[in-house]
């Protein structure tokens, strides 16, 4: 059995010395996308930039690609970083380049190839995102829902065998949400990348998640894991169950 | 433990076979980032190419950016087989073809339409120039029949930014500005003798000219671009959108105690600079022998009323031009951080061209009227 690509136990995250949620563990198989759920508050993007090892956790261990996050030195904790691509909720875009130059910049700092090599993967990216057509655009000439995709161009330029992916449909209407679903489920099957999800939009996580870790605000633990529909059972958790029930279709 | 990218063992290469109209491209060596990509070959138009991999060794996204590169650069006529590429290399090229509505695209334009362009986008930027002066004008003309809702609660602050706090600066620019002229005097005049109008040169220069200049300067350094990158910052965090959603007019609500703190600072700033030039002048002229008494007397005899009066006036329209050139670049500053740094650069370069082309005129206006 191939080794899980994002594993964590018994996590607690936190900020400023609080832990807003604890005692986290699960794992994340190769073309797997986990949906890490819960209401407002609950600790879900928190968790997540612990996860990708973006900040410290506060207690108990996790693992990307094998290597564990508490275990490795600065240098070797920046290696890693480069083989994850992380897609910020405002997709945090750099607002003095272009959309190429945006995706270029993590291809000039870490790989070593040319100017030229560096356009044609930057074009690349931005055509598996569908957006060839706006790579010399600025951010703030570009709609929401572009800059999204283009956050996720940003993300894929290293190509990384894990994505984490902050509520990548907020804020998006229906339609684009939608095309963005596809989107990242034909980079799951054309990559074979794993992906750790954020989100609140439960068509969204149903549409996209092999499984989701319900995140409770209450007891601030992972409450519960599994499929959308084994939360709408009545022996479910409750909160969970009241989460997903909301927008539950048959 | 992961370390850097390795780099490439064997430089990505590939060979071409035809076959027909068929082209077939072998391609052999490692197609990664960490090394350099081939330049496209030719390909004749109505040619149908293929791939072959047998000598292909690592591959990253580096292969189906090169092959898409090359798509892109191929004549129309040419159509590309993609059935003998690694399964995984043909997901990443079809991945990315899969969108070919791209958004975004846009045709070059014509140069006569760039033109027809700059001139209409130019037109509609001095017409939001016109009207954001106008905007400001109605909303000091509410204040006077006390109609203008306007945010007095950061007035005071405003007043202590603008004033108090740019006064060290201002003081120790208008020094200097009092020492570098009594220098040059000194050399000329002291040609013919006549060092004791050293203390003329500069108590006039001064109060007619350069202490409302430099004071002017001074703030448009400080005061505009402070208002271009506060107003533009809230233009980015729709901070401007809620004023006018509440009904509140934001030029005026925000603009017009900007306008009247500087209106009502500036002035002051710059006689407080005056009198530090004419101090710095004072001090070059007694370490070449001047009495300090036989100075003062000459400033006072060389600076009438009407000189002072000439330079408060200039004062007063430059402090106009420093308040406006920050809070109409703040205004319509672009939505997003680069915007708010052009917003403070163009803020400063905009008034401190007014101030040169307003004093400017006034040197005209004074010398019709005779104002001297």
């Amino acid at each position: 059995m191939p080794e899980p690509r994002v594993r964590c136990s018994d996590l607690a995250v936190g900020h400023d010395g609080r832990e807003v949620v604890g005692g986290v563990s699960f794992a994340v198989e190769p073309g797997q996308v986990v949906a890490v759920v819960g209401p407002s508050g609950c600790g879900k993007s928190t968790l997540m930039r612990a996860l990708a090892g973006l900040d410290p956790a506060m207690a108990g261990d996790s693992w990307i690609l094998g290597e564990r996050l508490g275990g490795l030195d600065e240098a070797g904790h920046d290696a890693l970083l480069r083989r994850v691509g992380f897609m910020f909720q405002g997709s945090a875009l750099w607002s003095s380049l272009t959309l190429a130059e945006n995706v270029e910049l993590p291809l000039r700092e870490f790989a070593r190839c040319g100017a030229r090599e560096r356009r044609l993967l930057a074009l690349h990216k931005l055509g598996q995102v569908g957006l060839l057509g706006a790579a010399d655009k600025h951010p703030a000439e570009i709609s929401g829902g572009m800059a999204k995709r283009a956050g996720l161009a940003r993300a894929l330029a290293l190509d990384p065998e894990v994505l984490f992916l902050d509520e990548p449909s907020a804020g998006l209407d229906p339609v684009t949400s939608a095309r963005l679903d596809d989107l990242i489920l034909r980079l799951r099957d054309g990559l074979g990348t794993s992906i750790v999800l954020v989100s609140h939009e439960v068509p969204s996580i149903r549409r996209l998640a092999d499984f989701c870790v319900y995140l409770d605000p209450v007891s601030r633990t992972m409450a519960a894991t599994g499929k959308i529909d084994d939360f709408l059972r009545p022996d479910a958790h409750p909160g969970a169950r009241d989460f997903f029930s909301r927008h539950a279709q048959p | 433990m992961p370390s850097m990218p390795e780099v490439a063992d064997s430089p990505a290469r590939f060979s071409l076979a035809t076959e027909g109209a068929c082209l077939r491209i072998s391609l052999a060596g490692d197609w990664t980032k960490d090394g350099p990509l081939p330049d496209f070959p030719q390909l004749r138009d109505g040619s149908e190419v293929r791939w072959s991999v047998e000598e292909l060794g690592k591959v990253d996204s580096a292969l189906p950016a090169w092959i898409q590169g090359l798509e892109r650069a191929a004549p129309p006529g040419v159509s590309f087989r993609h059935e003998g590429l690694p399964p995984r290399i043909r997901g990443w090229v079809l991945l990315a073809s899969a969108d070919a509505e791209s958004d975004g695209g846009e045709e070059s334009l014509p140069w006569i339409a760039r033109l027809g362009l700059w001139a209409t986008l130019s037109k509609a930027s001095w017409l939001r120039a016109v009207s954001h002066i106008g905007e400001l004008a109605l909303g000091l003309a509410r204040l006077l029949v006390g109609r203008a809702k306007v945010n007095w609660q950061e007035f005071p602050q405003l007043l202590r930014t603008t004033g108090p706090d740019a006064l060290p600066i201002t003081l120790l620019l208008g020094f200097l500005t009092g020492v570098i002229m009594a220098y040059v005097g000194m050399i000329q005049l002291g040609k013919v003798g006549a060092n004791i109008y050293v203390a003329n040169l500069v108590g006039l220069a001064m109060a007619r000219e350069m202490g409302a200049l430099m004071t002017g300067v001074v703030a448009c350094g400080r005061t505009s671009t402070a208002f271009a990158s506060h107003l533009g910052s809230m233009n980015v965090s729709q901070e401007t959108d809620a004023l006018r959603a509440i009904g509140l007019r934001p030029v005026e609500y925000l603009g017009v105690p900007r306008l009247l703190a500087v209106l009502a600072v500036l002035p002051l700033l710059s006689v407080f600079a005056t009198a530090a030039g004419i101090l710095g002048g004072m001090a070059v002229a007694v370490g070449y022998g001047m009495s300090a008494e036989q100075y003062a007397n000459q400033v006072i005899e060389a600076v009438s009323v009407r000189s002072f009066l000439t330079g408060l006036i200039k004062a007063h329209a430059f402090a106009l031009i420093v308040a406006w050139a920050g809070c109409y670049r703040g205004h319509v500053a672009r939505r997003n951080a680069r915007g708010v740094g052009e917003a403070a650069t163009t803020a400063a370069v905009l008034g401190i061209t007014l101030l040169v082309v307003a004093d400017a005129a006034f040197a005209v206006l004074f010398n019709l009227f005779a104002f001297y």
